[in-house]
């Protein structure tokens, strides 16, 4: 019998995803009333830069549908190992947000910036800089969101009763096309543009905790059962052994060299210093109360990954005590609850990927619609725009582009988890150096920071090519040999260069470009940079200000 | 102007040099030590026998992931609660940048 489809037979899941949606939907009108403080942009994009500490750790912790779908996949079907892919999110909380957070955090307020690309024109007066981090956040972002919608509407078109289809189009069609897909799609679009595009960032931090909270409550549940019913994880590692072969109890994996050393060592980048460079941490990071908030939340966020990451590998290891030989490891989770807890229990579980996917989707749909407002709106055709008609602008454009995501997504892309992998590692590639660089070395510059921005975007996106087209038919093999049969198994993957994953090569490149290019261009505007990096009087202006009245940044790119 | 350095940068940038050092610390002990102990290459054949579970994981997890997992969580919370200062991250120029683009507009 096929696991997945006997979650179709479970109402109390469905209970559960519909009660979700319903508290997402008020949590974005409670949003919409709460939001008091600071011009509209502000409060809108960025929540009146009042975040807690609860909020900035739970919203950290980068759960999305992955964590709860493509996680124990990977740990039920590799073993161990997975256990070191995983392993740099015990330094992960400190780094993501302790080395940038202050600083972004100052230089934001100190310039006004509320988005990512008005950040780095402001830091480098450069408007070439802002329009360049704005068309790439949204073309990595769109990616992404495109995955992530087309993961949403696969979850809600499990949970669906199985005659959904059929209430919408006849039989014949209904048995012809994917009905139940485009009606997961359409109840997801609906609800995550409409919570969004009213409670703006508010609203999507609030379903970020929410469903934070629900995923650390069902961890809880289940840890214990799976103890109970595997027989004790030992037992379980031996029953994983017998299933595969020694590499699931060992490195580099079973079955495959899933993660040999070269990425194991990647992945210590992967998780801990590519996440400090999404867009999503870097405006969080803008959007913190103070620099207490941003300490306690270093410590929450440690307790709350400790919380769910360790249990997990050990639930999706006894797993294969209490599920052996799964024909899809896909549906280990569902399976799994659906066979240890109570049919409402399950249904609480099984609801907080939704819920994941929910709230990773409406932080970034902000972002885009933000790039679009605030750095090509309000920018370069109406500076002069009043509140209301940017508030109109932030509204329309919310929810324009997630209908133009959802129906990209009508045509849902395969390989979903390595999209989003690809996506977050172009981000990182491209904004994390130019974002280091701004915060801690006076001599970095426009020039610079463009070069480093394009050099890691060209690496990662040139990897991917390589590694998906192949070196053979692109005649490049006598230079680089052949990919090498790593990581996980898919017709779209990156090129391994000496078995490091893209992620390692990028942030490489892009240092390097960002160093280079600093050095080879002329010193930045010493103005705007010691209203930056030098003690100044609490009446300061912004470097906008100076650039105005002053005209300090003549000749700027 | 000032020539002094902004107090909070040379605190954020201090904290980031000990957050590298720790990154790195955890990064070279972690891959070592499981690729030495617990990782099945030429030369180095593993089987059932070598699990040696401890708390129901092969030992290898134990000391090359849990272990540094619980030593990375207690610096961290000494780092975050104790080393970490509050800083003052000044004043919010929100609407003064709001204002500047608007102004800018209206000269154009």
């Amino acid at each position: 019998m096929n696991k997945v489809q006997a979650i179709h037979a479970q109402p109390p899941t469905l209970i559960a995803l519909i009660l979700f949606t319903l508290i997402s939907l008020g949590l974005g009108v409670v949003a919409n009333l709460a939001q008091r403080k600071g011009s509209f942009l502000e409060k809108y994009f960025l929540g009146g830069r009042s975040l807690g500490a609860f909020a900035v750790a739970l919203t950290a912790a980068v759960m999305s549908g992955g964590t709860f779908v493509g996680f124990p996949s990977l740990v039920y079907s590799f073993g161990w190992v997975v256990g070191l892919w995983i392993a740099s999110y015990m330094i992960a909380p400190v780094t993501v947000l302790g080395v940038l957070g202050k600083r972004i955090g100052q230089l934001s307020r100190k310039t006004g910036a509320i988005t990512l690309p008005d950040l780095f024109r402001e830091r480098y007066g450069s408007p070439t800089l802002g329009l360049m981090t704005s068309l790439l956040v949204m073309f990595f972002l769109v990616c992404n969101l495109v995955a992530q919608f087309s993961a949403g509407a696969r979850i809600m078109k499990i949970v669906l009763p199985a005659q959904t289809a059929s209430f919408f189009v006849s039989d014949d069609l209904a048995a012809t096309a994917d009905v139940a897909y485009y009606v997961g799609l359409a109840i997801f679009t609906v609800t995550v543009v409409a919570y969004t595009t009213y409670g703006g960032f508010l609203a999507a931090i609030w379903t970020d905790v929410f469903q934070s909270i629900i995923m650390a409550i069902g961890v809880m549940l289940l840890l214990p059962l799976a103890m109970a019913a595997s027989g004790g994880f030992a037992q379980a590692t031996y029953a994983g052994i017998e299933q595969t072969d020694p590499g699931f109890a060992f490195g580099p994996g079973a079955g495959r060299a899933f993660h040999p050393i070269g990425l194991a060592i990647s992945f210590f980048f992967m998780w801990a210093i590519t996440g400090m460079g999404q867009p999503s941490t870097l405006v969080r990071l803008m959007a913190f109360r103070d620099s207490r908030t941003l300490r306690y939340s270093i410590i929450y966020l440690t307790i709350y990954n400790a919380l769910i990451y360790i249990p997990l590998i050990f639930i999706f290891v006894a797993a294969r005590s209490i599920l052996p030989n799964l024909a899809s490891s896909d549906d280990v989770m569902p399976s799994l609850v659906i066979k240890l807890a109570n049919p409402y229990v399950a249904g609480l579980i099984l609801a907080a990927p939704y819920g994941a996917v929910l709230s990773t989707v409406s932080g970034w749909l902000l972002i885009v619609s933000s790039g679009l407002v605030r750095d090509l709106y309000q920018r370069f055709l109406r500076p002069t725009a009043s509140e209301r008609e940017i508030a109109r602008a932030s509204y329309s454009t919310t929810v324009v582009i997630g209908l133009i995501v959802a129906v990209v997504a009508l045509k849902p892309p395969t390989y979903l988890q390595l999209i989003i992998v690809f996506s977050s590692t172009g981000m990182a590639s491209a904004f994390l150096m130019p974002a280091m660089l701004g915060c801690f070395w006076r001599r970095a510059t426009a020039v610079g920071a463009i070069a480093s921005m394009a050099t890691g975007t060209i690496v990662t996106l040139a990897l991917y090519l390589l590694g998906t087209i192949g070196p053979d038919k692109l005649h490049l093999e006598w230079l680089v040999g052949p990919n090498q049969p790593i990581g996980a198994a898919s017709a779209f993957r990156p090129f391994y260069l000496f078995q490091l994953d893209p992620c390692v090569w990028g942030l490489a490149s892009s240092l390097a470009a960002g160093l280079i290019g600093s050095w080879l261009s002329s010193p930045p505007s010493e103005a705007r940079v010691s209203l930056l990096f030098d003690a100044q009087p609490p009446d300061a202006p912004a470097p906008a200000t100076l650039e105005l009245h002053a005209d300090a940044n003549a000749g700027a790119i | 102007m000032s020539d002094a350095i902004d107090p909070v940068l040379k605190n954020a940038r201090r904290e980031a040099i000990i957050i590298g050092v720790a990154w790195f610390l955890s990064t070279v002990y972690c891959c070592v030590y499981c690729y030495w102990t617990g990782y099945i290459r030429e030369g180095h054949p593993l089987g059932a026998e070598d699990v040696r579970p401890i708390l129901g994981m092969p030992s290898w997890v134990f000391w090359g992931i849990m272990v540094p997992w619980l030593i990375c969580s207690l610096f961290t919370f000494w780092f975050a609660g104790f080393y970490m200062t509050d800083d003052d991250l000044g004043m919010d120029h929100t609407n003064e940048l709001e204002s500047d683009i608007r102004e800018g507009g209206l000269h154009e």
